[in-house]
């Protein structure tokens, strides 16, 4: 090893020693910024979880296979995942084996430090006859093919993204594309850089060959300097621009994912949890075609990398009118590889919204409701609770209402099962909340769950049972209500079928189960409704399912998208449940269903319909009598 | 008279027509899906404004087109345009070449069961306006059950008026349809009360208001301005249906032993389907689309193609045969023009 | 103090005396809004009804009158479930208007 010049110092360092000082100045102020902004409750549990084993290797472990891997992006397209990891691992492994390269041949490093693993070959010459020479400086020409080669497919996939499985992408805004270009640049330059110094410092297969092929022009010392000082400029102007680009997406995932381990959940619309997430967007735009609004050319603009984007430059009418618009389907957040959850983030701007004057249910009297469904408090003493069966109260919910063969079909199964029920808004209820928290009126909906677990409370009820998964997802996420088991009737249905209770008869009808938005990937319910449906009938899936499955249109997610707005969608998400031809279309949403209904060219039909269509109504009991007394009852 | 003339559809409309037509001297052939001619009206019981027997009209005209070439049970398969003419595939197998079409396709009611919180098919006491009529014509149905029949409900608009329903069109006849149902039904059951819930009442016809102030005054049939929203079902099988009366302003309920669903007319699938195969245009009402809605409601833009009643657009019986007669004299005139 | 007689204010409306304008702007965020034809689904199926008389009917056509106050008492137990959206044959959007309405208009101050 020898070093070539004795100040270790060339004036071409500056554009990157600046950038990067500036790079880290930026992130370590935002860093601070982010974890300042989080509530006191939420930043204690971060540094705990920091320290704690678990979350600590969990964070480790997420970090490399996200950030460096991308195995979300390898599961969704592998030529779309060896871009991203080419990359970001080819250039981490690049930083890696560069530092190691600095701290094995030099020694009393300084300020030098700052830039020696980067431009080391310009500095050092080093000879790569030894058996450790040659390794690195095969690692270091393997990995920067690494990185030329997903540089080669992204600018591939500029011109034709349907090779990496993407309809559309993202419009780069002008700073973005400074940023690609100067991203795109210093790879290609550095090889430049590193052949021209091959025949000095040394080299490998890459660089080497390259110094010797084109020895005409790399071997003119001449070129040596304006190569490293453009090398050093593309990653000066990389560092400048990429706070201000999506680039600012790598550092902010180092953060974003251990603030996710934590737990931490969005509060503040703008701060926080919230600024993390939005910075965290690569703008990769997997959001765009993932998207049910997609299908009309004129919401693209309204997906969340462009939510982000406005966040970003705070254009408030844009920020309103983008996250009024949305169906809330979650879709978006379940595609996304790095975890932005764009429903979460539009209910968080919605809920800073000023309003004049807002509902208030103080004089709701609940007491008329409770004494409406309370029968098993009356019967304390009867056989209903002696039997050890489970008390039953259903609620069907609104849209139930709407839909009344559902709510019909659901009691017929219970009579048919002998399950002891009692329906809790026979005569109308009250909303369960979720339509209000997705207009982003928390306070409103805290007090409906209040309102509804006082009448859930005093009906002496042990499960709960919801038609709807609107209603089932808060009652999920929001409601407290100990020693009482929440279920959908798809879960509940599912039950009764495995466990014997209900007697059904196979059909031969082809089923396709659409997936609704809140029960699927709100809830993780995915494999209840299709047992349901496999003991009716054959059941095929849909082009897009489960995670993928397309919201039907008729969300309640959305505030601004009007009725006739809307056809486009449900005809897209129709498309996709019938590509393997299935006879009937079945769900578990009364929302879903009438909404295919409307322009479905096939019958559209809730599980519970299904079900109560192949079940048999058992001999011994007929309608209103109970069932037989248990085992316990001696 | 060499002339083919093809009408496409055996009800009343392609009834009247050929009717004329024979008249004139041509042998028109009738091209009918069923197995009987009368259409809808062949379901019928009576019809307004002078409760005549819809049977009586239907066999009438039957009397008056038995010279016709009449293929029943018959669809067509698929039609061509030749040079100047068309040729008619039938699924029977016979194919006809015609310079004439006559589209007397009619009408489909509205599928009541699409508007679910009706519960249509759900419910035990859910009928049709057409299940009523059946029901006056052959007195079964399940759902009427003589000795309890205190409270019936006709709803108004189902599915018109209703973007839900994807019709925003009125139907136009339904209002005087529920006013005369509810009268025969009153006449059957004197101590039933007899609600009927609508939007707005369209009394446009001749003795329509008559027909209005008899239901009320004569009838004492309570006419509510609220569309129905929800109906429920009783633990005994009643149903009770939700509205707003809203000329009060307040909400209403009532447990009633028969809802009746006054489904309006919607352009039928099998019309569109024909009308594609002849390339003939759609108007944004779903109905067939004119070549001037004003001057020439029975001739479409194709030369030779004729229309004929509720294919264009919802329509009472004699609106129907007076278009019916108006596309007869227009095909005489077109063959005239022809030679 | 009893004058034997209550004075009230005239319950007839005067459309000369009502300012149209939040109206407007209330059009302009939801243009829908007049397509109501008072057909009262929305009233029926309403879950709030019964608690605060509301009526999304009611409340569009007292703001065209001018009487806000009366919208305004109307809209405080809605709990914005959209049964209203799903069963109105005008296809109204009727969640937004509902948001709109708490935007623009306000409460009287007590």
């Amino acid at each position: 090893m020898r070093e070539r010049f004795l100040t270790g110092y060339n004036d071409f360092v500056l554009p990157f020693v600046c950038g990067m000082l500036f790079v880290i100045v930026y992130c370590m102020v935002g860093l601070i910024r982010i974890i300042m902004q989080l509530p006191a409750a939420d930043r204690k549990r971060f540094f705990i979880s920091l320290v704690t084993p678990k979350t600590a290797i969990r964070n480790i472990k997420d970090i490399f296979l996200k950030c460096l891997i991308h195995v979300d992006l390898w599961k969704r397209n592998k030529l779309l995942g060896y871009m991203h990891s080419s990359i970001a691992f080819g250039w981490f492994m690049l930083i890696l084996v560069g530092h190691i390269e600095v701290l094995l041949y030099t020694s009393d490093l300084g300020p030098k430090a700052l830039y020696y693993p980067i431009f080391f070959r310009y500095f050092v010459a080093e000879t790569e006859t030894t058996m450790k020479g040659a390794l690195i400086f095969f690692l270091m020409d393997f990995f920067l093919l690494v990185v030329l080669s997903g540089i080669a497919l992204a600018i591939i996939k500029r011109v034709r993204s349907r090779l990496f499985g993407m309809r559309r992408t993202t419009n780069p805004s002008f700073l973005d594309l400074i940023g690609l270009y100067s991203l795109w640049s210093i790879f290609p330059l550095r090889l430049l850089a590193e052949s021209f110094t091959a025949d000095i410092s040394g080299g490998s297969f890459l660089t080497k060959s390259l110094n010797y092929v084109f020895t005409e022009f790399l071997s003119n010392h001449a070129n040596m300097l304006p190569a490293w000082w453009a090398y050093s400029c593309a990653l000066g102007v990389f560092f400048f621009v990429l706070p201000f680009t999506r680039y600012m997406h790598i550092p902010t995932e180092i953060l974003l994912i251990p603030l996710r381990n934590a737990g931490i959940r969005i509060v503040n619309a703008r701060k926080g949890f919230a600024r993390a997430q939005v910075y965290s967007c690569p703008s990769c735009g997997l959001c765009i075609d993932a998207c049910p609004m997609g299908v009309l050319k004129g919401n693209i603009k309204d997906t969340t990398v462009y939510l982000n984007r406005q966040i970003r430059r705070k254009n408030e009418s844009r920020i309103e009118e983008i996250s009024d618009k949305c169906l809330l389907c979650g879709k978006c957040t379940a595609v996304c590889p790095v975890g932005v959850e764009g429903d979460k983030l539009r209910i968080a701007q919605r809920s800073v919204r000023h309003y004049n004057f807002g509902p208030d249910y103080s004089n709701i009297d609940i007491s008329d409701q409770i004494n409406g469904c309370n029968k098993f408090v009356k019967n304390t003493n009867s056989f209903v609770s002696s039997t050890g069966n489970e008390r039953v109260l259903y609620f069907a919910g609104c849209m139930t209402a709407l839909t009344p063969a559902i709510s019909k079909a659901t009691c017929s199964i219970l009579d048919k099962a002998g399950t002891d029920y009692e329906i809790m808004d026979k005569d109308g209820g009250i909303c369960c909340g979720r339509p209000m928290l997705m207009a982003g009126r928390l306070i409103q909906a805290a007090q409906l769950v209040e309102k509804n677990t006082g009448i859930i409370l005093g009906s002496g009820a042990d499960t709960l049972l919801l038609s709807c998964p609107i209603c089932y997802r808060i009652f999920k996420e929001k409601y407290t209500l100990p020693g009482i088991r929440i279920v959908h009737h798809s879960e509940y249905f599912d039950e009764l079928i495995s466990s014997g209770r209900l007697r059904v008869t196979k059909g031969d009808v082809r089923y396709v189960f659409h997936d609704p938005c809140e029960l699927g990937r709100g809830c993780g319910i995915y494999e209840q409704p299709r047992n349901v449906l496999s003991a009716a009938g054959e059941v095929v899936e849909a082009e897009k399912n489960r995670k993928e499955s397309i919201c039907c249109g008729g969300s309640l997610g959305s505030l601004t998208l009007g009725f006739d707005k809307r056809k486009a969608m449900t005809e897209n998400a129709l498309n996709n449940l019938t590509a393997a031809s299935p006879d009937r279309i079945a769900t578990a949403c009364p929302l879903c269903m009438s909404t295919f209904a409307r322009y479905s060219d096939r019958p559209v039909e809730d599980i519970a319909m299904i079900l109560d269509t192949v079940t048999e109504r058992p001999a011994a009991r007929s309608a209103g009598v109970r069932p037989v007394k248990g085992k316990t009852d001696n | 008279m060499k002339e083919n003339i093809v009408i496409i559809g055996g009800g009343i409309a392609g009834m009247e027509t050929a009717a004329q037509l024979l008249d004139l001297g041509y042998k028109p052939i009738i091209i009918e899906k069923s197995d009987h001619l009368g259409g809808h009206v062949a379901d019928w019981n009576r019809l307004f404004p002078d409760m005549s027997p819809a049977a009586d009209v239907v066999r009438s005209l039957a009397s008056r087109v038995s010279g016709a070439n009449i293929f029943l049970n018959t669809e067509i398969s698929f039609i061509n345009k030749l040079k100047d003419s068309y040729n008619i595939m039938l699924s029977n197998g016979i194919s006809i070449v015609t310079r004439i079409i006559v589209m007397a396709t009619g009408f489909a009611l509205f599928d009541a069961s699409k508007k679910e919180e009706y519960g249509y098919g759900v419910y035990d006491q859910v009928m049709t306006n057409k299940d009523l009529e059946h029901w006056f014509n052959t007195g079964e149905d399940p759902r009427i059950n003589d000795s309890a029949m205190n409270a019936v409900g006709f709803v108004h608009c189902v599915g018109s008026r209703d973007e839900k329903a994807r019709n925003t069109q009125c139907s136009k006849v339904c209002c005087i349809t529920a006013v005369k149902q509810a009268i025969e039904l009153k006449q059957k059951f004197p101590d039933a009360m007899i609600y009927c819930f609508y939007m707005d009442l369209r009394m446009f016809g001749k003795k329509y208001e008559d027909f209005y102030i008899g239901a009320q005054r004569d009838y004492g049939i309570r006419f509510i301005r609220g569309r129905v929203s929800e109906v429920s079902e009783n633990i005994d099988g009643r149903v009770i249906v939700k509205a707003e009366d809203t000329l009060s302003g307040k909400p209403v309920k009532a447990t009633l032993d028969l809802l009746v669903l006054m489904s309006g007319m919607v352009c039928s699938q099998d019309s569109t389907k024909v009308a594609n195969m002849a390339r003939l245009p759609i108007d944004t009402d779903g109905f067939l689309k004119s070549r001037d809605n004003v001057m020439d409601i029975i001739e479409s833009p194709k030369e030779g193609v004729f229309y004929a009643g509720a294919c264009t657009g919802p329509k009472t019986v004699p609106e129907t045969l007076a278009e019916a007669r108006a596309a007869a004299l227009k095909v005489h005139l077109f063959i005239k023009g022809l030679e | 103090m009893d004058f034997g007689f209550k004075l009230s204010p005239s319950s007839a409306i005067n459309l000369d005396n009502v300012n149209p304008d939040k109206f407007e702007e209330l059009h302009r965020a939801e243009p829908d809004v007049y397509k109501c034809m008072a057909c009262g689904s929305c009233t029926s199926t309403c879950p709030a009804g019964r608690y605060s008389g509301m009526s999304i009917r009611k409340v569009i056509l007292a703001l065209q009158r001018g009487k806000e106050k009366e919208a305004v008492a109307m809209m405080k137990n809605c709990m914005l479930c959209g049964k209203c959206s799903m069963v109105c044959p005008r296809g109204i959007n009727t969640r937004h208007l509902i948001l709109s309405i708490c935007r623009i208009y306000e409460e009287e101050r007590k």
